[in-house]
């Protein structure tokens, strides 16, 4: 096969994305190890390289001796198509061997809309996408992730989930499974005992029955299993495993740095974020560990930049002081932080100056809605005043470009909030014409970019509808028409793609029929707008008698059983409903350093919830 | 005081699919995680000075790059060839340093060995014909039509494992390349056949035969 794929190599675009070998990729003899893992990010190499999560489990798994994991990407339409001719399955990077021979499959779902690029992979690796039609011959396909919190939508075509995070209990699953290879693997009865892991969601032990409304009935744990599986944290960040070195790719891709994990969670409890119930309870790594990781892996990457991962960086207790200590050796040795999800407002002139901030990041707001009330039913904590003293000390020194980040169809929306959008950013613009100082025969620049807003699970909006594509593009037109100045350039989402995300975000396992037609009609890297055709997915739930309106735009009772109702992430569904109401009231609640609000994630005892109590 | 350190290295193996450009970004970090002395630009953008004499075609292998870097403060060229080939990836492995002497402009020539899948008598018919005639890219990105034979009067042919096995001498300069994959879309059309290539730089001259590095 090698000689075989070295041919094809130089008949693709972007060759070295298919031939690994990148420095610090991991090459065990295979003879050597006891499992074979292929971690399988659905998308293509320059986006999957980009993710941190991966090069985490990536480094943790193959620190174990007798265990080797590969990095598997989907390959572009270019390559495909001569794998495919050539009858070449897909195969992991670093021994090019076809992964169908794997003990484990393994995917990160990072966001719904690739899906279709997990059935594929999986067709591409000849392996039947049903985890029923796989017995022991096959290769275990598991999961996890963030869109693993309802993972309903794939469940007849991966055998096990991961709930929460994966460093602990990957292991956990991984070690199992050497104990039953050694005394005779049969997958039924592995499975069976891996659902009494903390962390492990073995959906196929759990019916669902449905009502005739086409609502969850019940959802029925089988063989003894669990009624609900709780997801995994890690307790403490500072004795957790964290890679020493990247794979560092040849070829450019998405966010080319080092990435230094500053804490997990966020306090916010923005009411539409996800990631922000989810994660929780925030917990922080020291400065000592962080200084020391991100020193370690840029000198064994040779990176020239790394950034300070999390949800939003100025939550971080210590920042200052930890920026004083990786400036210690990053400016002596040319090295760049970057500082994504940075409130630029609370910094000293003198630290904002040594880190260049401004001219690195640009200046960047995610008001995410127009007026002061929807923000506050939003939850999401930054006044207009903040925005408008931050923007015009930086055009006093000069700036002249603004990023304002908006949604469109938020819960309580009405038309003055979407005209508060336009407003805003005339604020803005107003801003600069009124510093004195402004440098001569410049104008400004605001960038307004309005994405769709996607109701999530575990989210206080679980509840609400999703805007019909009408009522969405009917926004859209009235934010193009309030816009009366050429200084504000306007961008916005394709409503469509929203819709398919809000329709698999909260879907149930029904929808399973729906992903496999669409497999079957060649849907693949939907996230790319250049292969997704949104009228043949409506094609597909109309031939497979599903209606897109029931998962996406109906307002469901808080009686409901929801199809993750059996899966715990700390948050309770109490705490969200309240959430849910005061909402509707446009009443903010306080964040976790301000005062507990009992969501439920202190069941850990861990991080913010223990921080000074 | 500054040094202009000329490296010498190999680029074989997987490392063949990386591009020129990948490459050079490779390097960089190369030589910062080898925390080699290195000097940096001034001014708002700062980045290590590194140039290459004749970048590479993607696809081909050579054991004949030339990288030069320029170091803040001298060091031992043995420590630093053994530095950075314990941080290199897989296929790049630096050979030799010495400080750069000949200026960049001065090279002339790179010798090749182009290993075919077709028999030695093949090649040598191709070579013993009237002309042979390729389209070529200008510089100013419209094509003409060359004879590349006189390029490969001074060819050897031999036969080797899988096939023909030939040793050239081409023109690489800032006036005048002759890339040798022009030969096997000649052969190819002179003997109406899919024939495949691999191509291996062996060495970089100046006009005098003398090496360039």
């Amino acid at each position: 096969m090698n000689k075989q794929l070295e041919s094809l190599f130089l008949q693709v675009q972007k060759p070295s994305r298919y031939t690994g070998g990148e420095l610090n990729s991991v090459t065990k003899n295979k003879d050597e190890v006891a499992v074979r893992f292929a971690f399988c990010f659905p998308d293509l190499y320059e986006v999957g390289m980009s993710h941190l999560g991966m090069k985490i489990l990536y480094s943790q798994f193959n620190n174990e001796p007798d265990v080797w994991c590969e990095r598997v990407f989907t390959p572009d339409s270019d390559m495909e198509a001569l794998m495919r001719q050539h009858d070449i399955p897909l195969y992991g990077l670093e021994s090019r061997d076809p992964i169908r021979a794997f003990d484990f499959i393994g995917f990160t779902l990072q966001y719904e809309m690739s899906y279709t690029a997990v059935l594929h992979m999986l067709d591409l690796a000849g392996v039947p996408l049903r985890a029923a039609d796989r017995d022991e011959g096959f290769p275990l396909v598991v999961a996890g992730g963030p869109c693993a919190c309802n993972p309903e939508p794939l469940a007849d075509f991966i055998d096990l989930f991961f709930l929460g995070e994966g460093e602990e209990v990957d292991l956990e699953v991984i070690n199992l499974y050497k104990e039953h290879k050694a005394k005779g693997y049969n997958k039924k009865a592995f499975l069976r005992a891996c659902a009494d892991i903390e962390g492990v969601y073995v959906p196929s032990l759990y019916d669902v029955s449905y009502n005739e409304d086409g609502t969850v009935a019940a959802i029925t744990p089988l063989d003894g299993v669990r009624p609900t599986v709780k997801k995994r944290i890690i307790k403490d960040l500072n004795n957790c495993y964290y890679p020493d070195s990247f794979v560092v790719p040849y070829t450019d891709i998405v966010f080319d740095r080092a990435q230094s994990e500053i804490f997990r969670g966020c306090i916010r409890g923005c009411r539409f974020c996800q990631a922000g119930f989810i994660y929780r309870p925030v917990r922080e790594k020291s400065v000592d560990t962080i200084d020391r990781q991100s020193h370690d892996l840029c000198r064994s990457t040779g990176y020239e930049e790394f950034s300070l991962s999390s949800l939003s960086t100025s939550d971080y207790t210590h920042l200052e002081e930890l920026l004083d200590r990786l400036l210690d050796w990053a400016e002596p040795e040319h090295t760049n932080i970057s500082l994504p999800s940075l409130r630029i407002d609370g910094f000293s002139e003198e630290l904002a100056n040594r880190l260049n901030v401004l001219r690195r990041a640009g200046l960047t707001f995610a008001p995410e809605a127009g007026t002061q009330r929807l923000r506050d039913a939003i939850n999401k904590n930054l006044t207009e005043e903040e925005i408008l003293e931050t923007v015009s000390k930086a055009f006093k020194g000069g700036w002249t470009a603004v990023k304002l980040y908006f949604m469109t169809g938020l819960p309580t929306e009405t038309l003055e909030d979407i005209e508060g959008i336009a407003n805003l950013g005339q604020k803005v613009v107003n801003a600069f014409y009124a510093n004195p100082d402004k440098p001569k025969g410049k104008g400004v620049t605001v960038s307004v970019s309005a994405s769709c807003f996607v109701p999530k699970p575990f989210t206080p909006f679980q509840w609400e509808p999703q805007d019909t594509l009408e009522q969405l593009q009917e926004k859209q037109q009235h934010l193009v028409d309030s816009v009366h100045t050429k200084k504000i350039s306007l961008s916005w989402h394709d409503a469509k793609t929203s819709l398919l995300e809000a329709v698999l975000a909260r879907g149930d396992r029904r929808l399973c029929r729906v992903l496999e037609e669409a497999h079957k009609r060649g849907f693949n890297l939907d996230s790319w707008s250049e292969h997704f055709d949104f009228d043949s997915w409506m094609q597909v739930f109309a031939d497979c008698n599903l209606d897109p309106a029931f998962y996406a735009n109906r307002r469901r009772p808080y009686e409901e059983i929801l199809p993750w109702d059996h899966l715990d992430y700390g948050v309770t569904k109490a705490f969200l409903i309240r959430e849910n109401k005061l909402a509707h009231e446009a009443t903010t609640t306080p964040n976790c350093r301000q005062a507990c609000s009992g969501c439920g994630a202190a069941c850990w005892k861990e991080g913010v919830c223990v921080e000074n109590r | 005081m500054l040094k202009t350190v000329r490296l010498v290295f190999s680029k074989t193996g997987r490392a063949k699919y990386v591009s020129h450009l990948d490459l050079v970004r490779t390097m960089t970090r190369a030589v910062r995680r080898a925390e080699i002395p290195l000097w940096y630009t001034e001014g708002f953008n700062r980045h290590p000075y590194l140039t290459f004499a004749a970048p590479l075609s993607l696809g081909f292998e050579s054991v004949a790059e030339t990288m030069d870097i320029r170091l803040e403060e001298d060091m031992d060229y043995a420590d630093l060839v053994a530095r950075l080939n314990a941080v290199l990836p897989e296929g790049l492995q630096v050979l030799s340093a010495a400080e750069a002497v000949a200026k960049a402009g001065v090279l002339s020539a790179a010798t090749y060995r182009l290993t075919l899948d077709c028999p030695a008598e093949t090649v040598q018919a191709a070579l013993a014909a009237p002309e042979l005639l390729v389209e070529k890219k200008t510089k100013k990105k419209t094509m003409k039509t060359i004879d590349i034979l006189p390029h490969f009067a001074s060819a050897t042919v031999e036969t080797g494992e899988t096939g023909a096995v030939m040793t050239v001498s081409l023109p690489c300069s800032s006036a005048e390349t002759v890339n040798p994959s022009l030969f096997l879309t000649a052969l190819n059309a002179f003997t109406g056949h899919e024939w495949t290539m691999q191509v291996l730089r062996l060495g970089l001259f100046q006009a005098d035969g003398t090496p360039f590095a």
